[in-house]
């Protein structure tokens, strides 16, 4: 399903919405057909360094630049709408505004799926989904669900497809106190190769995943495979694996990939993470980067390469708004194209220093 | 003033200091998590992780939330504040994953709901316990 089918999934959903039938007042009856809820963030980054853009989204074609302020790297607005049809079959649709590959905050749709539970643990979703690729990058845009601002981008480097059209199953299996959450994906996605100017390739994509839960611990492996017959022709492969440890008070956070390809080479990229909560305060820090390991056919011999020490704190001020501020400093490993980075200008230097400083405001309704 | 209208003063001051100590120590006293009469056995474990959106084996049925029962519930039960609850629901909700777990106004609604469904949890003062609904766990 491409962008075009998204307006007919949109009114099917809605004509479905309005013929419900008629349903039990119970309490196992969800007595609303429809319900809205929405996201959003507003943010400004400022940052001292004069010769690159830092960028909050691997997408993104330029960022902000020496001395200046923008809103426009973390700031966003997402709307969503879920259509419960009956007990087993329901819609979404989810709507976002974010600075995007062509530097523009024009409406896209994120997520519009059909999801049919078919038991207690298995379910199916047809139609466009977030990738599941890395921890919380299906929540990458809901900055309230965060601990930080945002995901550390080195993470996300190799991974600039963002949705994908196509198949979702989910399946969860319990064997004694751990829970493992399956997922196979696989659908087209469109991908923008970190490295080479931005272009909408077209690609197959499979993602699987297993998410094993104990009580407050979480370990999270994926696979990921992109295929795309573009120029150049591409087969990017992701592998990862994360943990998080979070029994409320304070929480511990990590998170990996490897990323195969012949063209860009391979690359590996990781990141930690801990925080403690001081009642309404969540102080936090980051150490995250990402370094090339193999030099591929392109020639590139350290693409993405940075790493970044972050710090920062969350405050909970009101009912589901927060606010957080945050200040990292970039070292810049490489000129080709480092992750955190966009329009790398003749200037820049390997061991540059970038301190960045943002300030967002989170809220959901 | 005159000594006993002063006297009268700080007695009705002591009173109102103490019904209020009694009633703060009513509402942030114990809690009863219950379930259906006809339900198995279910651990605190179990019970945080149906709150936190980690399984629905069970349904489980929240009071409104910010109310002194809801924020006393989710900390000795779930070691999480209002806020991180709110996140981790935010998660879930914007993958379209799960929903939060249903809020009713008041432990006589929930009583019922538990009461009328086999596969609901519910939480409620210890006080409003009768022979309609099974203790699962206290929480002092």
């Amino acid at each position: 399903m491409g962008f075009k089918a998204t307006p007919a999934v949109a009114i099917s959903m809605l004509a479905l919405a309005t013929m419900r039938a008629h349903a039990d007042a119970t309490i196992d009856t969800i007595d609303r057909y429809v319900t809205f809820s929405g996201f959003g963030t507003l943010g400004v980054v400022h940052s001292d360094y004069g010769e690159a853009d830092f960028i909050a989204n691997v997408i993104q074609p330029r960022g902000v630049g020496f001395s200046r302020w923008s809103a426009a790297p973390d700031s966003d607005l997402g709307g969503q709408a879920k259509f419960t049809f009956t007990d087993a079959l329901s819609g979404v649709i989810q709507v976002l505004s974010r600075d995007d590959s062509n530097g523009e905050f024009k409406p896209s749709v994120e997520w519009a799926n059909l999801q049919y539970q078919i038991t207690s643990d298995l379910k199916v979703r047809v139609g466009r989904m977030i990738l599941p690729t890395y921890q919380y990058s299906d929540t990458q845009n809901v900055g309230y669900s965060l601990p930080w601002v945002r995901i550390p981008i080195e993470i996300a480097y190799t991974d600039a497809g963002l949705h994908s059209d196509g198949l979702d199953v989910l399946y969860r299996v319990k064997t004694g106190s751990v829970t493992q959450n399956l997922q196979l994906q696989w659908g087209r996605t469109q991908v923008d190769l970190p490295g080479v100017e931005y272009t909408s390739t077209p690609a197959a994509v499979v993602v699987f995943s297993d998410t094993l839960q104990y009580s407050d611990a979480s370990l999270r492996l994926v696979y990921q495979n992109y295929s795309s017959s573009g120029l150049p022709r591409v087969r990017l492969q992701v592998s990862g694996a994360g943990l998080t440890y979070d029994p409320g008070a304070w929480f511990v956070m990590a998170d990996s990939n490897y990323s195969q390809d012949k063209y860009f080479g391979d690359l590996f990229a990781w990141y930690v993470s801990g925080g403690v909560r001081l009642g309404r305060f969540a102080p936090y820090a980051i150490y995250s980067t990402t370094h090339a390991q193999s030099v591929g056919t392109s020639g590139l011999k350290s693409l993405g390469n940075d790493h970044t020490v972050t710090a920062g704190v969350r405050w909970d001020f009101a009912k589901n708004f927060d606010t957080k501020l945050q200040l990292q400093q970039v070292i810049v490993d490489s000129l080709d194209d480092p992750a955190t980075f966009a329009d790398v200008r003749p200037g820049a230097r390997v061991g540059d220093k970038a301190h960045i400083l943002s300030l967002t405001l989170d809220f959901v309704f | 003033m005159p000594p006993v209208k002063r006297h009268f003063r700080s007695s009705v001051l002591s009173a109102l200091i103490l019904a209020a100590l009694a009633a703060a120590d009513t509402r942030a006293g114990e809690i009863a998590v219950i379930v259906n009469l006809a339900a198995a056995s279910i651990s605190k474990e179990q019970i945080a992780d149906l709150y936190l959106g980690r399984s629905d084996a069970w349904t489980p049925i929240d009071q409104v939330v910010g109310s002194a029962i809801y924020v006393e519930f989710y900390k000795k039960v779930t070691g999480r504040d209002s806020a991180q609850v709110k996140a981790i629901w935010s998660r879930i909700l914007f993958t379209d994953l799960g929903v939060a777990p249903k809020q009713l106004p008041n432990s006589a609604a929930v009583k019922k709901a538990v009461a009328a469904n086999p596969k609901a949890v519910g939480y409620i003062e210890k006080s409003e316990v009768d022979d309609s609904i099974k203790v699962a766990l206290s929480v002092n």
